[in-house]
Protein backbone atom coordinates (compact mmCIF):
# COMPACT_ATOMS: atom_id res chain seq x y z
CA UNK A 1 0.00 0.00 0.00
CA UNK A 2 2.79 2.32 1.04
CA UNK A 3 4.77 1.65 -2.12
CA UNK A 4 1.69 2.23 -4.29
CA UNK A 5 1.08 5.53 -2.51
CA UNK A 6 4.64 6.54 -3.27
CA UNK A 7 4.68 5.38 -6.89
CA UNK A 8 1.41 6.84 -8.12
CA UNK A 9 2.31 10.53 -7.69
CA UNK A 10 5.76 9.85 -9.05
CA UNK A 11 4.36 8.16 -12.16
CA UNK A 12 1.90 11.02 -12.65
CA UNK A 13 4.76 13.43 -12.20
CA UNK A 14 6.93 11.64 -14.75
CA UNK A 15 4.08 11.29 -17.24
CA UNK A 16 3.28 14.98 -16.98
CA UNK A 17 6.92 15.87 -17.49
CA UNK A 18 7.07 13.68 -20.58
CA UNK A 19 3.87 15.27 -21.92
CA UNK A 20 5.20 18.75 -21.25
CA UNK A 21 8.48 17.87 -22.93
CA UNK A 22 6.67 16.51 -26.00
CA UNK A 23 4.38 19.53 -26.17
CA UNK A 24 7.33 21.86 -25.88
CA UNK A 25 9.18 19.97 -28.60
CA UNK A 26 6.14 20.16 -30.88
CA UNK A 27 5.76 23.86 -30.16
CA UNK A 28 9.30 24.48 -31.41
CA UNK A 29 9.03 22.28 -34.48
CA UNK A 30 8.74 24.02 -37.83
CA UNK A 31 7.08 22.05 -40.60
CA UNK A 32 7.98 22.03 -44.28
CA UNK A 33 4.69 22.46 -46.12
CA UNK A 34 3.81 22.29 -49.80
CA UNK A 35 0.69 22.35 -51.91
CA UNK A 36 -1.32 19.18 -51.32
CA UNK A 37 -1.09 18.31 -55.03
CA UNK A 38 2.70 18.18 -54.81
CA UNK A 39 3.74 14.50 -55.03
CA UNK A 40 6.87 15.03 -52.90
CA UNK A 41 6.62 13.46 -49.45
CA UNK A 42 10.04 13.89 -47.93
CA UNK A 43 13.08 16.17 -48.23
CA UNK A 44 16.59 15.87 -46.92
CA UNK A 45 18.30 18.83 -45.27
CA UNK A 46 20.49 19.23 -48.37
CA UNK A 47 17.46 19.37 -50.67
CA UNK A 48 15.64 21.80 -48.40
CA UNK A 49 18.72 24.01 -48.12
CA UNK A 50 19.11 24.02 -51.92
CA UNK A 51 15.47 25.01 -52.31
CA UNK A 52 15.55 27.86 -49.80
CA UNK A 53 18.96 29.03 -51.05
CA UNK A 54 17.47 29.37 -54.53
CA UNK A 55 19.87 26.78 -55.97
CA UNK A 56 17.12 24.35 -56.91
CA UNK A 57 14.40 25.91 -59.02
CA UNK A 58 12.13 23.04 -60.03
CA UNK A 59 10.35 20.14 -58.38
CA UNK A 60 11.06 16.74 -59.89
CA UNK A 61 7.84 16.96 -61.92
CA UNK A 62 9.09 20.17 -63.55
CA UNK A 63 6.85 22.55 -61.61
CA UNK A 64 8.70 25.78 -60.73
CA UNK A 65 9.43 26.08 -57.02
CA UNK A 66 7.92 29.14 -55.38
CA UNK A 67 9.44 29.98 -52.02
CA UNK A 68 7.50 31.74 -49.28
CA UNK A 69 9.15 32.80 -46.06
CA UNK A 70 8.29 34.68 -42.88
CA UNK A 71 9.85 37.95 -41.78
CA UNK A 72 12.66 38.43 -39.26
CA UNK A 73 11.94 37.57 -35.63
CA UNK A 74 9.54 34.71 -36.29
CA UNK A 75 10.23 31.06 -35.39
CA UNK A 76 9.93 30.13 -39.08
CA UNK A 77 12.61 32.67 -39.98
CA UNK A 78 14.84 31.34 -37.20
CA UNK A 79 14.47 27.83 -38.60
CA UNK A 80 15.26 29.11 -42.11
CA UNK A 81 18.42 30.88 -40.99
CA UNK A 82 19.55 27.81 -39.05
CA UNK A 83 18.94 25.68 -42.13
CA UNK A 84 21.01 27.99 -44.32
CA UNK A 85 23.65 28.60 -41.65
CA UNK A 86 23.33 32.36 -41.99
CA UNK A 87 22.62 35.39 -39.87
CA UNK A 88 19.85 37.79 -40.90
CA UNK A 89 22.45 40.15 -42.36
CA UNK A 90 24.19 37.35 -44.26
CA UNK A 91 20.80 36.25 -45.60
CA UNK A 92 20.10 39.74 -46.96
CA UNK A 93 23.52 39.98 -48.56
CA UNK A 94 23.26 36.48 -49.98
CA UNK A 95 20.09 37.35 -51.87
CA UNK A 96 21.46 40.68 -53.08
CA UNK A 97 24.44 38.74 -54.43
CA UNK A 98 22.22 36.16 -56.11
CA UNK A 99 20.15 38.90 -57.75
CA UNK A 100 23.18 40.81 -59.04
CA UNK A 101 24.67 37.58 -60.37
CA UNK A 102 21.44 37.00 -62.26
CA UNK A 103 20.78 33.76 -60.39
CA UNK A 104 17.56 35.02 -58.79
CA UNK A 105 14.81 37.43 -59.73
CA UNK A 106 14.15 38.68 -56.23
CA UNK A 107 14.55 37.79 -52.59
CA UNK A 108 11.87 35.30 -51.49
CA UNK A 109 8.80 37.22 -50.50
CA UNK A 110 8.34 37.46 -46.73
CA UNK A 111 4.67 37.00 -45.81
CA UNK A 112 3.30 38.76 -42.74
CA UNK A 113 1.52 35.76 -41.25
CA UNK A 114 1.26 32.01 -41.31
CA UNK A 115 -2.31 32.53 -42.51
CA UNK A 116 -0.91 34.15 -45.64
CA UNK A 117 1.58 31.32 -45.96
CA UNK A 118 -1.29 28.86 -45.86
CA UNK A 119 -3.10 30.82 -48.56
CA UNK A 120 0.04 30.89 -50.70
CA UNK A 121 0.62 27.16 -50.33
CA UNK A 122 -2.97 26.45 -51.30
CA UNK A 123 -2.90 28.85 -54.24
CA UNK A 124 0.40 27.89 -55.89
CA UNK A 125 1.15 24.30 -56.96
CA UNK A 126 4.91 24.83 -56.62
CA UNK A 127 4.75 26.61 -53.28
CA UNK A 128 6.93 25.64 -50.34
CA UNK A 129 6.99 27.30 -46.94
CA UNK A 130 8.11 26.77 -43.38
CA UNK A 131 5.24 26.90 -40.88
CA UNK A 132 5.24 26.51 -37.12
CA UNK A 133 3.81 23.16 -36.08
CA UNK A 134 0.95 24.74 -34.14
CA UNK A 135 -0.13 26.70 -37.22
CA UNK A 136 -0.53 23.77 -39.59
CA UNK A 137 -3.93 23.99 -41.24
CA UNK A 138 -5.95 22.09 -43.75
CA UNK A 139 -4.68 22.51 -47.29
CA UNK A 140 -1.06 22.25 -46.22
CA UNK A 141 0.79 19.07 -46.99
CA UNK A 142 3.42 18.47 -44.34
CA UNK A 143 6.61 16.86 -45.63
CA UNK A 144 8.93 14.63 -43.75
CA UNK A 145 12.24 16.32 -43.07
CA UNK A 146 15.18 13.95 -42.79
CA UNK A 147 12.68 11.11 -42.46
CA UNK A 148 10.69 12.61 -39.60
CA UNK A 149 7.48 14.58 -39.32
CA UNK A 150 7.18 17.53 -36.96
CA UNK A 151 6.18 16.40 -33.50
CA UNK A 152 8.19 13.22 -33.77
CA UNK A 153 11.19 12.75 -31.52
CA UNK A 154 14.41 13.95 -33.11
CA UNK A 155 12.75 16.27 -35.62
CA UNK A 156 15.54 18.63 -36.62
CA UNK A 157 13.90 21.78 -37.98
CA UNK A 158 13.44 23.99 -34.95
CA UNK A 159 12.36 27.60 -34.71
CA UNK A 160 13.77 28.37 -31.30
CA UNK B 1 4.33 8.27 3.83
CA UNK B 2 1.96 11.21 3.66
CA UNK B 3 5.02 13.44 3.57
CA UNK B 4 6.30 11.51 0.59
CA UNK B 5 2.98 11.92 -1.23
CA UNK B 6 3.00 15.63 -0.50
CA UNK B 7 6.56 15.86 -1.67
CA UNK B 8 5.70 14.09 -4.91
CA UNK B 9 2.68 16.32 -5.44
CA UNK B 10 4.79 19.41 -4.79
CA UNK B 11 7.42 18.12 -7.21
CA UNK B 12 4.74 17.67 -9.85
CA UNK B 13 3.41 21.18 -9.20
CA UNK B 14 6.88 22.67 -9.27
CA UNK B 15 7.80 20.84 -12.44
CA UNK B 16 4.66 22.19 -14.08
CA UNK B 17 5.40 25.68 -12.87
CA UNK B 18 9.09 25.60 -13.56
CA UNK B 19 8.97 24.20 -17.04
CA UNK B 20 7.46 27.27 -18.67
CA UNK B 21 10.04 29.43 -16.92
CA UNK B 22 12.78 27.40 -18.51
CA UNK B 23 11.12 27.33 -21.89
CA UNK B 24 9.89 30.90 -21.81
CA UNK B 25 12.13 33.23 -23.76
CA UNK B 26 13.31 36.51 -22.35
CA UNK B 27 10.76 39.33 -22.02
CA UNK B 28 11.52 41.20 -25.29
CA UNK B 29 11.22 37.91 -27.18
CA UNK B 30 7.90 37.18 -25.47
CA UNK B 31 6.62 40.62 -26.38
CA UNK B 32 7.83 40.13 -29.93
CA UNK B 33 6.08 36.79 -30.18
CA UNK B 34 2.87 38.24 -28.74
CA UNK B 35 2.99 41.12 -31.20
CA UNK B 36 3.56 38.65 -33.99
CA UNK B 37 0.63 36.54 -32.82
CA UNK B 38 -1.61 39.62 -32.77
CA UNK B 39 -0.47 40.43 -36.31
CA UNK B 40 -1.16 36.86 -37.36
CA UNK B 41 -4.62 37.01 -35.90
CA UNK B 42 -5.36 40.38 -37.48
CA UNK B 43 -4.23 39.06 -40.83
CA UNK B 44 -6.31 35.94 -40.42
CA UNK B 45 -9.40 38.00 -39.56
CA UNK B 46 -8.78 40.21 -42.58
CA UNK B 47 -8.56 37.22 -44.89
CA UNK B 48 -11.64 35.61 -43.41
CA UNK B 49 -13.60 38.85 -43.65
CA UNK B 50 -12.53 39.30 -47.24
CA UNK B 51 -13.75 35.85 -48.05
CA UNK B 52 -17.02 36.37 -46.07
CA UNK B 53 -16.95 32.83 -44.98
CA UNK B 54 -17.45 31.26 -41.60
CA UNK B 55 -14.39 30.80 -39.49
CA UNK B 56 -12.27 27.75 -40.09
CA UNK B 57 -11.52 27.43 -36.39
CA UNK B 58 -13.30 24.14 -36.45
CA UNK B 59 -10.64 22.69 -38.71
CA UNK B 60 -8.70 20.27 -36.59
CA UNK B 61 -5.14 21.35 -35.95
CA UNK B 62 -3.40 18.27 -37.25
CA UNK B 63 -1.38 17.66 -40.37
CA UNK B 64 -2.44 14.04 -40.48
CA UNK B 65 -6.13 14.68 -41.00
CA UNK B 66 -7.58 14.52 -44.50
CA UNK B 67 -7.55 17.77 -46.36
CA UNK B 68 -10.93 19.29 -47.21
CA UNK B 69 -11.26 20.39 -50.83
CA UNK B 70 -10.58 24.06 -51.44
CA UNK B 71 -13.56 25.84 -52.92
CA UNK B 72 -12.91 27.56 -56.26
CA UNK B 73 -14.24 30.86 -54.86
CA UNK B 74 -11.90 30.65 -51.91
CA UNK B 75 -8.97 29.84 -54.16
CA UNK B 76 -9.77 32.82 -56.38
CA UNK B 77 -9.98 35.17 -53.39
CA UNK B 78 -6.72 33.77 -52.07
CA UNK B 79 -4.98 34.17 -55.38
CA UNK B 80 -6.29 37.73 -55.65
CA UNK B 81 -5.00 38.70 -52.21
CA UNK B 82 -1.67 37.10 -52.90
CA UNK B 83 -1.31 38.58 -56.33
CA UNK B 84 -1.62 41.98 -54.68
CA UNK B 85 1.30 41.09 -52.47
CA UNK B 86 3.22 39.36 -55.22
CA UNK B 87 2.78 42.38 -57.45
CA UNK B 88 5.88 43.74 -55.72
CA UNK B 89 7.98 41.10 -57.46
CA UNK B 90 6.37 41.50 -60.86
CA UNK B 91 7.11 44.17 -63.42
CA UNK B 92 10.63 45.50 -63.78
CA UNK B 93 12.88 44.98 -60.79
CA UNK B 94 15.55 47.64 -60.44
CA UNK B 95 18.77 47.22 -58.57
CA UNK B 96 21.93 49.23 -58.82
CA UNK B 97 25.51 49.40 -57.72
CA UNK B 98 28.30 51.92 -57.72
CA UNK B 99 31.68 52.77 -56.33
CA UNK B 100 33.82 55.76 -55.46
CA UNK B 101 37.54 55.11 -55.57
CA UNK B 102 40.81 56.74 -54.68
CA UNK B 103 43.95 55.22 -56.13
CA UNK B 104 47.54 56.24 -55.66
CA UNK B 105 50.48 54.66 -57.47
CA UNK B 106 54.21 54.95 -57.04
CA UNK B 107 54.47 56.17 -60.64
CA UNK B 108 52.96 59.11 -62.50
CA UNK B 109 51.49 56.98 -65.26
CA UNK B 110 48.21 55.03 -65.32
CA UNK B 111 48.06 51.28 -65.07
CA UNK B 112 45.34 49.52 -67.01
CA UNK B 113 44.65 52.82 -68.78
CA UNK B 114 41.26 52.90 -67.16
CA UNK B 115 38.86 54.75 -64.93
CA UNK B 116 39.95 58.32 -65.52
CA UNK B 117 43.33 57.94 -63.87
CA UNK B 118 45.02 61.19 -64.85
CA UNK B 119 48.57 60.80 -66.21
CA UNK B 120 51.00 63.05 -64.41
CA UNK B 121 49.32 62.63 -61.07
CA UNK B 122 50.19 59.95 -58.55
CA UNK B 123 46.75 59.79 -56.99
CA UNK B 124 43.21 60.25 -58.28
CA UNK B 125 39.59 59.91 -57.37
CA UNK B 126 37.28 58.16 -59.82
CA UNK B 127 33.90 56.50 -59.84
CA UNK B 128 34.63 53.17 -61.54
CA UNK B 129 31.48 51.40 -62.67
CA UNK B 130 27.99 52.62 -61.91
CA UNK B 131 25.48 49.97 -62.88
CA UNK B 132 21.75 49.70 -63.29
CA UNK B 133 20.52 46.16 -63.07
CA UNK B 134 17.07 45.35 -64.40
CA UNK B 135 15.19 42.09 -64.38
CA UNK B 136 11.67 41.24 -65.41
CA UNK B 137 9.83 37.97 -65.22
CA UNK B 138 7.86 37.28 -68.39
CA UNK B 139 6.46 33.86 -67.53
CA UNK B 140 7.20 31.19 -64.95
CA UNK B 141 10.16 30.08 -67.04
CA UNK B 142 11.15 33.14 -69.07
CA UNK B 143 12.73 36.37 -67.91
CA UNK B 144 14.80 39.30 -69.11
CA UNK B 145 17.97 40.59 -67.46
CA UNK B 146 19.99 43.64 -68.34
CA UNK B 147 22.99 45.30 -66.77
CA UNK B 148 23.76 48.81 -67.96
CA UNK B 149 27.08 50.12 -66.77
CA UNK B 150 28.36 53.69 -66.92
CA UNK B 151 32.14 53.45 -66.99
CA UNK B 152 34.30 56.32 -65.84
CA UNK B 153 36.64 57.35 -68.66
CA UNK B 154 39.24 59.98 -69.32
CA UNK B 155 38.45 63.59 -68.29
CA UNK B 156 35.44 62.43 -66.25
CA UNK B 157 33.53 61.33 -69.31
CA UNK B 158 31.29 58.29 -69.09
CA UNK B 159 30.81 55.46 -71.52
CA UNK B 160 27.67 53.35 -71.52
CA UNK B 161 28.32 49.63 -71.70
CA UNK B 162 25.52 47.11 -71.93
CA UNK B 163 27.42 44.51 -69.94
CA UNK B 164 24.60 42.00 -70.07
CA UNK B 165 21.33 41.76 -71.97
CA UNK B 166 19.76 38.35 -71.72
CA UNK B 167 16.50 36.72 -72.58
CA UNK B 168 16.51 33.73 -70.27
CA UNK B 169 14.43 30.62 -70.58
CA UNK B 170 14.58 27.74 -68.13
CA UNK B 171 13.47 24.51 -69.68
CA UNK B 172 14.14 22.81 -66.38
CA UNK B 173 16.87 22.17 -63.83
CA UNK B 174 18.96 20.49 -66.52
CA UNK B 175 18.71 23.13 -69.22
CA UNK B 176 18.70 26.89 -68.73
CA UNK B 177 19.18 28.99 -71.82
CA UNK B 178 20.26 32.60 -72.19
CA UNK B 179 20.29 34.55 -75.43
CA UNK B 180 21.97 37.91 -75.84
CA UNK B 181 25.08 39.57 -74.43
CA UNK B 182 26.54 37.57 -71.60
CA UNK B 183 29.65 37.50 -69.46
CA UNK B 184 31.72 34.55 -70.62
CA UNK B 185 31.90 31.71 -68.13
CA UNK B 186 35.68 31.42 -68.24
CA UNK B 187 36.56 30.73 -64.66
CA UNK B 188 34.82 31.38 -61.38
CA UNK B 189 35.48 35.08 -60.84
CA UNK B 190 33.53 36.30 -63.83
CA UNK B 191 30.47 34.35 -62.70
CA UNK B 192 30.70 35.10 -58.99
CA UNK B 193 31.50 38.80 -59.00
CA UNK B 194 30.03 40.02 -62.27
CA UNK B 195 30.38 43.81 -62.57
CA UNK B 196 29.56 45.12 -59.12
CA UNK B 197 32.46 46.18 -56.93
CA UNK B 198 30.17 45.64 -53.94
CA UNK B 199 30.14 41.90 -54.67
CA UNK B 200 33.93 41.67 -54.54
CA UNK B 201 35.97 41.33 -51.41
CA UNK B 202 38.91 43.17 -52.93
CA UNK B 203 38.87 46.68 -54.35
CA UNK B 204 39.78 45.51 -57.85
CA UNK B 205 39.72 42.38 -59.94
CA UNK B 206 42.80 40.21 -60.52
CA UNK B 207 44.47 41.42 -63.74
CA UNK B 208 43.69 38.23 -65.63
CA UNK B 209 40.00 38.60 -64.73
CA UNK B 210 39.82 42.35 -65.35
CA UNK B 211 37.31 43.40 -67.99
CA UNK B 212 38.92 43.49 -71.44
CA UNK B 213 37.85 47.13 -71.82
CA UNK B 214 40.07 47.87 -68.82
CA UNK B 215 43.07 45.93 -70.09
CA UNK B 216 42.16 42.45 -68.89
CA UNK B 217 43.43 39.46 -70.83
CA UNK B 218 40.24 37.44 -71.25
CA UNK B 219 37.27 37.99 -73.56
CA UNK B 220 34.85 38.86 -70.78
CA UNK B 221 31.76 39.58 -72.90
CA UNK B 222 30.12 38.03 -75.94
CA UNK B 223 26.84 37.94 -77.80
CA UNK B 224 25.32 34.55 -78.46
CA UNK B 225 23.75 31.71 -76.58
CA UNK B 226 24.71 30.35 -73.19
CA UNK B 227 23.44 27.04 -71.81
CA UNK B 228 23.83 25.74 -68.30
CA UNK B 229 22.27 23.15 -66.05
CA UNK B 230 22.78 20.25 -63.74
CA UNK B 231 23.96 16.80 -64.78
CA UNK B 232 22.45 13.92 -62.79
CA UNK B 233 25.36 12.92 -60.58
CA UNK B 234 23.94 12.34 -57.11
CA UNK B 235 25.92 13.95 -54.34
CA UNK B 236 28.64 15.09 -56.72
CA UNK B 237 26.60 18.12 -57.82
CA UNK B 238 27.91 18.22 -61.38
CA UNK B 239 26.93 21.16 -63.59
CA UNK B 240 27.82 22.16 -67.12
CA UNK B 241 28.05 25.39 -69.10
CA UNK B 242 28.28 25.72 -72.87
CA UNK B 243 28.53 28.97 -74.81
CA UNK B 244 28.69 29.86 -78.48
CA UNK B 245 28.95 33.48 -79.45
CA UNK B 246 30.81 36.42 -80.89
CA UNK B 247 32.92 38.80 -78.93
CA UNK B 248 34.71 41.76 -80.42
CA UNK B 249 37.28 42.54 -77.81
CA UNK B 250 39.21 45.79 -77.85
CA UNK B 251 41.63 45.98 -74.96
CA UNK B 252 43.81 48.98 -74.11
CA UNK B 253 47.49 48.34 -73.53
CA UNK B 254 48.07 48.36 -69.82
CA UNK B 255 51.53 49.84 -70.21
CA UNK B 256 49.96 53.24 -70.79
CA UNK B 257 51.41 53.67 -74.31
CA UNK B 258 48.09 54.99 -75.62
CA UNK B 259 47.44 52.03 -77.86
CA UNK B 260 44.77 49.39 -77.88
CA UNK B 261 44.41 46.03 -79.59
CA UNK B 262 41.34 45.17 -81.64
CA UNK B 263 41.13 41.39 -81.54
CA UNK B 264 38.39 41.12 -84.20
CA UNK B 265 37.26 37.86 -82.68
CA UNK B 266 35.49 35.14 -84.59
CA UNK B 267 32.80 32.98 -83.03
CA UNK B 268 33.98 31.29 -79.88
CA UNK B 269 33.10 28.04 -78.17
CA UNK B 270 33.37 27.73 -74.42
CA UNK B 271 32.61 24.51 -72.56
CA UNK B 272 32.96 24.04 -68.83
CA UNK B 273 32.03 21.78 -65.96
CA UNK B 274 31.94 22.34 -62.25
CA UNK B 275 31.24 20.30 -59.13
CA UNK B 276 29.50 21.35 -55.94
CA UNK B 277 29.75 18.22 -53.80
CA UNK B 278 27.25 17.77 -50.98
CA UNK B 279 29.99 16.38 -48.75
CA UNK B 280 31.71 19.76 -48.40
CA UNK B 281 29.27 22.60 -48.76
CA UNK B 282 30.93 25.70 -50.19
CA UNK B 283 33.48 23.80 -52.26
CA UNK B 284 33.35 24.30 -56.02
CA UNK B 285 35.78 22.76 -58.47
CA UNK B 286 35.60 23.61 -62.13
CA UNK B 287 37.36 23.64 -65.46
CA UNK B 288 36.63 25.20 -68.83
CA UNK B 289 37.97 25.24 -72.38
CA UNK B 290 37.58 28.22 -74.70
CA UNK B 291 38.52 28.52 -78.37
CA UNK B 292 38.36 31.45 -80.79
CA UNK B 293 40.29 33.06 -83.66
CA UNK B 294 41.60 36.56 -83.11
CA UNK B 295 43.77 39.31 -84.61
CA UNK B 296 46.17 41.80 -83.12
CA UNK B 297 45.17 44.97 -84.93
CA UNK B 298 46.92 47.80 -83.07
CA UNK B 299 44.93 51.03 -82.81
CA UNK B 300 45.61 54.46 -81.46
CA UNK B 301 43.35 54.67 -78.41
CA UNK B 302 42.55 58.34 -78.87
CA UNK B 303 41.66 58.32 -82.58
CA UNK B 304 40.88 54.66 -83.15
CA UNK B 305 43.07 54.70 -86.26
CA UNK B 306 45.36 51.75 -86.97
CA UNK B 307 48.96 52.39 -86.01
CA UNK B 308 51.81 51.36 -88.31
CA UNK B 309 52.93 47.78 -87.78
CA UNK B 310 56.39 47.18 -86.46
CA UNK B 311 58.86 45.87 -89.03
CA UNK B 312 58.78 42.09 -89.33
CA UNK B 313 55.32 41.75 -87.80
CA UNK B 314 52.81 39.56 -89.65
CA UNK B 315 50.49 42.51 -90.32
CA UNK B 316 47.00 43.42 -89.15
CA UNK B 317 45.28 40.62 -91.06
CA UNK B 318 47.24 37.88 -89.29
CA UNK B 319 45.04 35.49 -87.35
CA UNK B 320 45.75 33.52 -84.24
CA UNK B 321 43.95 30.52 -82.85
CA UNK B 322 43.33 31.32 -79.20
CA UNK B 323 42.56 28.68 -76.61
CA UNK B 324 42.06 29.42 -72.94
CA UNK B 325 42.23 26.55 -70.46
CA UNK B 326 40.98 27.29 -66.98
CA UNK B 327 40.80 25.32 -63.75
CA UNK B 328 39.71 26.47 -60.33
CA UNK B 329 39.12 25.31 -56.77
CA UNK B 330 37.17 27.64 -54.52
CA UNK B 331 35.75 27.30 -51.05
CA UNK B 332 33.25 29.86 -49.81
CA UNK B 333 31.51 28.95 -46.54
CA UNK B 334 31.54 29.70 -42.82
CA UNK B 335 32.87 33.20 -43.51
CA UNK B 336 35.92 31.83 -45.33
CA UNK B 337 36.62 32.72 -48.93
CA UNK B 338 39.44 30.79 -50.58
CA UNK B 339 39.71 31.32 -54.33
CA UNK B 340 42.28 29.68 -56.59
CA UNK B 341 42.18 29.92 -60.36
CA UNK B 342 44.72 29.09 -63.02
CA UNK B 343 44.74 29.89 -66.74
CA UNK B 344 46.78 28.96 -69.76
CA UNK B 345 46.17 31.28 -72.71
CA UNK B 346 47.61 29.90 -75.96
CA UNK B 347 47.88 32.11 -79.03
CA UNK B 348 48.89 30.02 -82.05
CA UNK B 349 49.77 31.84 -85.24
CA UNK B 350 47.66 30.61 -88.13
CA UNK B 351 48.96 30.17 -91.69
CA UNK B 352 52.00 32.45 -91.44
CA UNK B 353 53.97 30.70 -88.71
CA UNK B 354 54.05 27.71 -86.38
CA UNK B 355 54.74 29.84 -83.33
CA UNK B 356 52.64 29.31 -80.23
CA UNK B 357 52.71 31.81 -77.38
CA UNK B 358 51.72 30.53 -73.95
CA UNK B 359 50.57 32.94 -71.26
CA UNK B 360 50.14 31.25 -67.88
CA UNK B 361 48.29 33.17 -65.18
CA UNK B 362 46.84 32.47 -61.78
CA UNK B 363 45.59 34.17 -58.68
CA UNK B 364 44.94 32.97 -55.18
CA UNK B 365 42.86 34.89 -52.67
CA UNK B 366 41.94 34.15 -49.09
CA UNK B 367 39.76 36.14 -46.71
CA UNK B 368 37.85 35.61 -43.48
CA UNK B 369 34.80 37.46 -42.20
CA UNK B 370 35.36 38.72 -38.65
CA UNK B 371 32.25 40.62 -37.64
CA UNK B 372 31.98 43.57 -40.01
CA UNK B 373 35.60 43.27 -41.17
CA UNK B 374 36.96 40.91 -43.80
CA UNK B 375 40.77 41.02 -44.10
CA UNK B 376 42.11 39.56 -47.33
CA UNK B 377 45.32 38.57 -49.05
CA UNK B 378 45.72 37.93 -52.76
CA UNK B 379 48.63 36.88 -54.91
CA UNK B 380 48.48 37.10 -58.67
CA UNK B 381 50.79 36.13 -61.50
CA UNK B 382 50.74 36.70 -65.26
CA UNK B 383 53.59 35.83 -67.60
CA UNK B 384 53.15 36.90 -71.24
CA UNK B 385 55.91 36.52 -73.75
CA UNK B 386 57.47 39.82 -74.90
CA UNK B 387 57.22 38.42 -78.45
CA UNK B 388 53.46 37.80 -78.17
CA UNK B 389 52.08 40.71 -80.17
CA UNK B 390 48.72 40.47 -78.40
CA UNK B 391 49.92 40.59 -74.79
CA UNK B 392 53.36 42.16 -75.17
CA UNK B 393 52.19 45.12 -73.07
CA UNK B 394 51.55 42.77 -70.15
CA UNK B 395 54.84 40.93 -69.83
CA UNK B 396 55.64 39.32 -66.50
CA UNK B 397 53.75 40.69 -63.53
CA UNK B 398 53.27 39.23 -60.12
CA UNK B 399 52.85 40.30 -56.56
CA UNK B 400 50.67 40.38 -53.48
CA UNK B 401 47.74 42.55 -52.48
CA UNK B 402 46.38 42.78 -49.00
CA UNK B 403 43.81 44.85 -47.19
CA UNK B 404 40.41 44.71 -45.60
CA UNK B 405 36.77 45.20 -46.41
CA UNK B 406 34.55 46.80 -43.80
CA UNK B 407 30.79 46.43 -44.21
CA UNK B 408 29.12 49.51 -42.81
CA UNK B 409 25.75 47.80 -43.30
CA UNK B 410 24.14 45.37 -45.72
CA UNK B 411 24.52 47.79 -48.64
CA UNK B 412 27.73 49.81 -48.18
CA UNK B 413 31.29 48.54 -47.91
CA UNK B 414 34.55 50.38 -47.41
CA UNK B 415 37.71 48.74 -48.74
CA UNK B 416 41.38 49.52 -48.36
CA UNK B 417 43.97 47.66 -50.40
CA UNK B 418 47.73 47.81 -50.83
CA UNK B 419 49.35 46.31 -53.93
CA UNK B 420 52.91 45.45 -54.77
CA UNK B 421 53.58 44.40 -58.38
CA UNK B 422 56.87 43.14 -59.73
CA UNK B 423 57.23 43.84 -63.47
CA UNK B 424 59.75 42.53 -65.95
CA UNK B 425 62.00 45.32 -67.23
CA UNK B 426 60.26 48.00 -65.19
CA UNK B 427 60.45 49.22 -61.60
CA UNK B 428 58.22 47.53 -59.04
CA UNK B 429 54.87 49.21 -58.67
CA UNK B 430 53.19 49.99 -55.37
CA UNK B 431 49.62 51.10 -55.05
CA UNK B 432 47.03 52.18 -52.51
CA UNK B 433 43.39 51.69 -53.42
CA UNK B 434 40.52 52.97 -51.29
CA UNK B 435 37.00 52.20 -52.33
CA UNK B 436 33.47 52.91 -51.18
CA UNK B 437 31.27 50.29 -52.85
CA UNK B 438 27.51 50.18 -52.54
CA UNK B 439 24.40 48.56 -53.88
CA UNK B 440 20.82 49.73 -53.79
Amino acid sequence: MGTRTLLMPLLICLASLVCLQAAAAQAGDVAVVVNDRNPVNTLSSTELREIFAGEKHYWAAGVPIRIFVRGPGTPERNALLKLLGMTESEYKRYWTTQILRGEAQAEPMPLPSNGMQREAVVAYPGAVALVGFQDIKAGMKVLKFEGRKPGEAGYALQGR
Amino acid sequence: MRHVSWAAAMLFLLSSLCYPQVATPTDPETIGQLVQQVKDLQERVRILESQQRPTDASVPNSPNLPTPPVEPAEEAATASALEQKIHETRGIQWRGFGEVDYKALSQRQPELGAYGFVPGSAGNFYTGDFGLFLTSKLTEKASVLSEIVFEDGDAQTYKVDLRRLLLKYDYGEHLKMSFGRYQTSIGYYNWAFRSAAWLQTTADRPLVMEFASNGGLLPTQAIGVSLTGTIPSGKLGLNYVAEYGSSDTIRPDISGDGRETDENNGNHVNVGFFLRPDALRGLQIGASYYHDKISNLALDAASGAPVPQTPGSPGPSARYGQTIDNGYVVYVAHGIEFLNEGFLIRDAALHFSNTVYNTPAFYSQVSKQMGHIRPFVRFQYVNASPNDLIYNDVGLRFGPSFGARYDLNDYIALKAQLDHTVRRGEPDLNGLHLQLAFTF
